[in-house]
């Protein structure tokens, strides 16, 4: 007889009756897993951000090449992000009150904003790396900076095309009713966490470094 | 992002932290152009960018309308080990200070 089960001695039946443990944060345990990926996500990019200040920190000739270009390309990827992220939790507004359609349609076009999100980050890699920046070397200073650089902004990347992999199938899936609202909000929750995530990316790697 | 009654409130306030939010990126990017001093800046900057962190967890992640204990939860448990994943520094600035620096 397993955790979940007990037999009700008094029903006469001996029926196995699953009994579940109330949840300790009475949310769906599908969303709570979510938010405990979430926190171990914040440590790894906590992680990574508080080891690139270290270096940052510790190294007198650390770059600061970003001159208005590049500034207003993350600033536009900055909006792209604040914008899906209010389409996303209108999405998922729309999914609680079962508006399929609609709760859809916000979906695809988070995605669609996170595709061009997507686009702008690989230009702007693209653009340093026609600079000169590679992993282990750079024009200007430090050659620690582009690991660093590549390392965090990589790991957002990665991130933020996972969660447009989830949004294709979750938001399919939901359409199709495969899926419920609680595994669109999950999506959402990453989706959300990613943006939080670039609010830190910005300033610390892009706005700390504009070129003087 | 659970309460029966937010489902049938308005979405205004998230177009208000959608605002505040966009604000906020505005203003980190008028602050980095004043060119202050690097820890004026990473201080104003870090601030801001708590601020809204916090907007986008409690409201467009609903940890605002959860269960108290999880919201409880979550944030004591994040902030600890954020705060004490910052043990570090003292090295960091150790680094910097020493002579000769680490190249």
């Amino acid at each position: 007889m397993s955790h979940s089960e007990v037999v009700l001695e008094g029903s006469g039946h001996g029926h196995h009756v699953p009994v579940f443990e109330p949840s300790p944060f009475a949310v769906p345990a599908k969303k709570l897993a979510m938010w405990l990926f979430i926190i171990s996500d914040i440590m790894t990019f906590a992680g990574c951000l508080i080891a690139y200040g270290f270096l940052r920190n510790a190294q007198p000739d650390w770059p600061r090449p970003y001159h208005s270009g590049t500034i207003i390309s993350v600033m536009i990827m900055t909006f792209i992000m604040i914008t899906s992220s209010l389409t996303m939790v209108l999405a998922v507004r729309a999914a609680r009150a079962e508006r399929r359609d609609e709760a859809f349609r916000f979906t695809m076009i988070t995605l669609l904003m996170g595709v061009v999100f997507v686009a702008l980050h690989v230009r702007e890699w693209f653009s340093m790396i026609g600079q000169g920046v590679t992993l282990y070397k750079n024009p200007w200073g430090t050659s620690l900076f582009g690991g660093a650089y590549y390392s965090i902004t990589g790991i957002e990347l990665v991130h933020v095309i996972a969660a447009l992999i989830a949004f294709v199938i979750v938001g399919m899936g939901y359409k199709r009713g495969r899926y419920t609202a609680v595994d669109l909000e999950n999506c959402g929750l990453f989706w959300q966490f990613i943006n939080i995530v670039w609010m830190f990316v910005v300033p610390l790697v892009y706005l700390m470094n504009v070129a003087g | 992002m659970t309460n029966a009654s937010e489902e049938q409130g308005g979405t205004g306030k998230y177009y208000v932290v959608y605002v505040c939010m966009l604000v906020i990126s505005a203003i980190e990017l008028l602050v980095a152009y004043r060119h202050p001093g690097a820890h004026e800046l990473l201080g104003a900057l870090l601030i801001l960018s708590f601020i809204g962190a916090a907007l986008g967890v409690l409201y467009f992640m609903g940890l605002a309308s959860e269960n108290r204990n999880a919201m409880i939860g979550f944030a004591v448990f994040t902030l600890f080990v954020l705060a004490a994943i910052n043990y570090g520094w003292t090295d960091s600035f150790r680094i910097l200070l020493g002579v000769p620096y680490a190249k």
